[in-house]
């Protein structure tokens, strides 16, 4: 697991903890898992960054967990979108993209 | 935070569900499972970082670290009982010390008069060039000097009539005399009871609401009205056992009866606080004016006669300028005779805290022991800063232990502060208790002349006041160690031995030394003080009076109050004596106009006839057998004979030192006269037919020229002195008897053993005294525990390094001589700093100190071996200790 790796930017982790459980329940190793290869292995999420911004966004109120059996193995927390979590992944993502989009416009000038 | 356990048991299987991923990862990749589980921890990383974090993250985190902080808080003060305790008790007695005497300065100085709008009370005062002798001869009152002008506060009645009409648009002007001893039968019980005269519209003007009844108007002072009362709240509750059926009955003051028309509100304590005034009668019924009158002396309507003092309320919109021209105005408008230059002119005062007569004289001795105090609480802080800091050095290696593994440096300082809050709330609700009894110990001292002792409740000015002074204590003493303790993180620590001395040791060790070093600068002050102020007590207590204070009893009479009438006074005072005389018991008796050792009194200046060298005298009339009983022999002369007195004659004896300042023995059968008479009027003159020995007359601390004259014109009131040959204790309840004998409804006004007449006059002296040598006895243990705590804690680090001296050679005698250098430094150091402060704080207690001088040399001597005595005793127990050590378990506990 040596591939190169981009750190995230500050405040992005939400976002991209918030797309990923769109797509269904989840925990937090497979979190971790589907963003590296959603980003085709450039983002690694740091353990010590994921679970405190998963506890975070829980408390929150974006996130609810259950415990659940994992096919094999120990009992697994289980991370899903609650409906705010959804509005704030929409807020979020539409933000992102406009902030993206203006970065590339200054990029491409 | 009740959830508190499943969160926690929640995120261990959460952590240990991603390690089992990682694992199985790595498994697939080839590893085998013991090293695939390495490598999953591995790349995990910290896991209670991680913890620590995601704890950090849950709602009410902070308040879940605060009950951790607690019970760890707790947990370490409760591990060091014995130091917690005395840091708890230093900061009650700081603490305590502090918010007792800002509530007394909230009280003496800042607080308003409880009536309603206190701002637009003004107190209506006149400046001038001295007494104005042409308009006047005769006045009540009190005049003192204030910006280059004499100021004074009394007026004539008919010109504060004239006054009130006038500037009645703009004000309410009411007048006011000073209370005075009156006696009062109730339901039979004779008493003694202090009442003041006052205009009719004066309470209205305060705005006063009675309790019960009603207040007067100015249709009950007039000398048609029957005479009425209103009592203040306290002598109704005390005197009058809170009867609520009072109102409309009779009250006999001075054997006149009076209805008892109100009672005042409870709030209401008076002109100022203190005030002793029980009754406020109509100034038209006021007793002297009963007396004058029944000598056909009615002077109240006499412009001549300045009697009455002014307050008044402003009307809404009008201010104190606006008032004073008016005021001014009318005031040269009652004057009868040409006004003399530079003309005295009116002069309003700010009354919404009443009449200063408490912070006229409390202010410097409050601000003094207010500064004396809050030097005691910072004496106390250092000491709790150092031993936190001591703490936090020896917990270094708990401290590096908890930053590696994830604990922030802001929750270490938060840790650190939470203990010392505890220590400061323990302190402070211990102080609660001390501020309340110190208080109320120093409004007994206050007590005095006229003025009651000052009660303070516990109420929430108190309460203020504590936790004011304890989060500037928990400020003071915790910030610092706090966030230095914070800084001791380094992990190299974990692997460092005991007895190394790096570079922050040193740095902690100076911290602790500089603190040190204060304490004992603030302590020298204490100190001195202490010792400075017991001694002058000291000395002026056992002072010679110049007579045998042992076995005397001091009472008053007032005949003329309980309706004897003045034909037959004179006998009643020479029956009086001898029965007294006659009691089993008493040795002898005499009687005077002014009681002794009383501070105040008769005061006149007096000189030759033909000269113009005047004596300021303090002047007494007394019978034939009162001198004796303080000296026995005249030195030159004859005593008075009781044909003197009923002859009138006018005849003096007088002391010893005024005999020679007039000129010596042949003064014996010259004639002085009194000069300050009216003005015109024939000085009154005496010839000098005795001379006595100097005695003190008046208090322990002045000795004024003494001049006697007989007790002729009987008066109203008479002291009496009883010599006892066995402890008055024993005489007393046969002198009581005596009294009741001669009359049961006569009261002993004040009954007193001259012993104790005399400690009255000094509860000045003993306020400074008790209070300044608690301060300083309080300062003096905290500074020793102080040095010798830095000293003990900085020697025991040392331990290895002392070891290893001894084991190369160096004798105990060396160690000791090491460890007292390094004690003595900061102590010497201290007192070094501590001089200039007392050389300059000295001239601020000049007025207080009567028998010693501010810089007095014996007393600082004496401060100064206390202090060093003290600084050696703190450092030489660490000394001996480390001259004890033995080298080879030094170097084995490495």
């Amino acid at each position: 697991m040596s591939t190169k790796t981009t750190n995230l930017l500050q405040g992005t982790l939400d976002l991209l903890i918030l797309k990923t459980l769109a797509h269904g329940p989840l925990h937090g190793y497979g979190i971790a898992q589907r963003i590296l290869v959603a980003s085709r292995e450039t983002l690694q999420v740091q353990q010590g960054s994921l679970y405190p911004a998963l506890h975070r966004l829980e408390h929150k109120g974006f996130l609810k967990s259950e415990w659940k059996e994992s096919g094999n193995g120990p009992m697994a927390k289980m991370y899903s979108l609650t409906p705010a979590g959804r509005k704030h992944l929409a807020a979020e993502t539409a933000e992102w993209q406009r902030y993206a989009g203006a970065i590339a416009l200054v990029l491409e000038s | 935070m009740f959830s508190n356990k499943k969160a926690e048991s929640d995120l261990n299987s959460e952590i240990a569900h991603h390690l089992h991923h990682l694992a199985a990862e790595y498994e697939r990749q080839g590893h085998s499972p013991k090293e695939a589980r390495q490598l999953a921890l591995r790349e995990f990383g910290a896991r209670d970082q991680v913890k620590e974090e995601c704890r950090d993250e849950r709602p009410f985190a902070w308040l879940t670290g605060f009950r951790q902080d607690l019970v760890f808080g707790l947990r370490m003060l409760r591990r060091a009982h014995i130091v917690t305790a005395a840091a708890v008790l230093s900061l009650a007695l700081g603490i305590g010390a502090n918010a007792a005497i800002a509530s007394l300065m909230d009280i003496v100085l800042w607080r308003d008069l409880p009536v309603p709008d206190p701002a637009r009370i003004v107190l209506v005062n006149w400046q001038g060039q001295g007494f104005p002798r042409e308009l006047a001869n005769g006045a009540s009152g009190s005049m003192f000097r204030q910006d280059g002008f004499e100021v004074a506060d009394f007026f004539a009645f008919p010109a504060y009539e004239s006054m009130r009409r006038t500037v009645a648009s703009q004000a309410t002007l009411a007048a006011y005399t000073f209370p005075a001893q009156v006696s009062v039968a109730w339901q039979g019980r004779p008493l003694i009871a202090e009442q003041r005269p006052v205009a009719g519209n004066f309470l209205a003007t305060l705005q006063v609401r009675p309790h019960l009844g009603r207040i007067f108007s100015l249709a009950d002072d007039t000398d048609a009205a029957p005479a009425v009362a209103v009592l203040s709240h306290r002598f109704w509750a005390n005197t009058l056992a809170a009867d609520p059926a009072v109102i409309g009955r009779t009250l006999t003051i001075d054997n006149r009866p009076h209805i008892i028309a109100g009672v005042l509100e409870p709030a209401f304590y008076g002109l100022f606080p203190g005030d002793t005034t029980e009754i406020y009668t109509p100034i038209h019924h006021a007793p002297w004016r009963e007396r004058e009158r029944a000598e056909g002396n009615d002077r109240l309507l006499d412009p001549r006669n300045w009697s009455v003092q002014l307050i008044a309320r402003l009307a809404p919109g009008v201010t104190a300028q606006q008032l004073s021209p008016a005021l001014n105005a009318a005031f040269r408008s009652t004057w009868s005779a040409q006004p003399t230059e530079p003309a005295p002119a009116i002069r309003l005062e700010d009354g919404r805290r009443g009449l200063g007569v408490l912070s006229r004289s409390f202010r410097n001795p409050l601000y003094f022991l207010g500064a004396l105090v809050a030097l005691l609480l910072i004496i106390a802080c250092a000491n709790i800063a150092n031993l936190l800091l001591a703490r936090g050095h020896a917990r270094r290696k708990e401290i590096a232990l908890r930053m590696s593994i994830g604990c922030s440096r802001f929750r270490l300082i938060r840790q650190f502060l939470t203990e010392s809050a505890l220590l400061a709330i323990a302190g402070g609700a211990a102080a609660i208790l001390v501020a309340y009894a110190a208080a109320n110990l120093l409004g007994q001292f206050v007590a005095g002349n006229g003025t009651l002792p000052l009660r303070v409740s516990l109420d929430h000015t108190i309460l203020a006041a504590v936790a004011l002074f304890t989060f500037a204590a928990l400020i003071v003493f915790a910030l610092f160690p706090a966030w230095q303790s914070s800084r001791l993180s380094d992990p190299s620590w974990l692997k460092q031995g005991r007895g190394s001395i790096g570079g922050i040791e040193r740095r902690a060790g100076l911290t602790g030394r500089i603190l040190v070093t204060a304490q004992v600068a603030m302590s020298l002050v204490l100190v001195m003080a202490a010792i400075l102020f017991t001694r002058n007590l000291l000395s002026v207590r056992s002072a010679d009076p110049g007579f045998d204070r042992r076995n005397l009893v001091v009472f008053g009479v007032r005949p003329g109050a309980s309706g004897y009438e003045k034909s037959r006074l004179m006998q009643f005072y020479f029956d009086l004596e001898q029965r007294l005389a006659a009691t089993p018991g008493v040795a002898s008796a005499g009687l005077a106009w002014m009681r002794p050792m009383n501070v105040g009194g008769w005061w006149q200046s007096a000189r030759l006839k033909g000269q113009t060298a005047t004596h300021q005298t303090s002047v007494n009339a007394i019978t034939p057998a009162y001198l004796p009983l303080y000296a026995p022999q005249l030195l030159a002369g004859r005593n008075f004979t009781w044909s003197d007195l009923r002859a009138d004659a006018k005849v003096a004896i007088i002391s010893e030192d005024l005999a020679r300042a007039l000129g010596g023995p042949q003064v014996l059968g010259q004639v002085f006269e009194f000069p300050d008479g009216p003005p015109g009027a024939v000085p009154e003159s005496y010839q000098i037919i005795g001379i006595a020995p100097a005695i003190a007359a008046t208090s322990m601390k002045e000795r004024p020229y003494a001049i006697w004259v007989p007790f002729s014109k009987a008066g109203q009131e008479a002291t009496v002195v009883v010599r006892t040959t066995q402890s008055p204790d024993v005489v007393l309840p046969a002198l009581r008897q005596t009294m009741a004998a001669i009359d049961p409804n006569l009261p002993m006004v004040d009954t007193v053993t001259m012993e104790e007449q005399i400690s009255k006059t000094l509860l000045r002296e003993r306020m400074f005294a008790t209070l300044c040598l608690a301060f300083g006895l309080t300062a003096l243990a905290l500074c020793v525990v102080g040095l010798y705590g830095v000293l003990a804690y900085y020697t025991s680090r040392r331990r290895a390094e002392i070891g290893v001296r001894l084991a190369l050679g160096a004798r105990p005698s060396d160690v000791v001589a090491m460890v007292l250098r390094d004690g003595l430094t900061p102590a010497l150091i201290g007192i070094a700093l501590g001089l200039p402060a007392v050389y300059f704080g000295a001239r601020y207690v000049q007025e207080e100190l009567s028998a010693v001088k501010p810089l007095d040399p014996a007393s600082l001597t004496l401060t100064l071996a206390t202090l060093l005595g003290a600084a050696l005793f703190a450092a030489g127990i660490p000394a001996l200790r480390a001259s004890l050590l033995h080298p080879l378990d030094t170097l084995r506990e490495e």
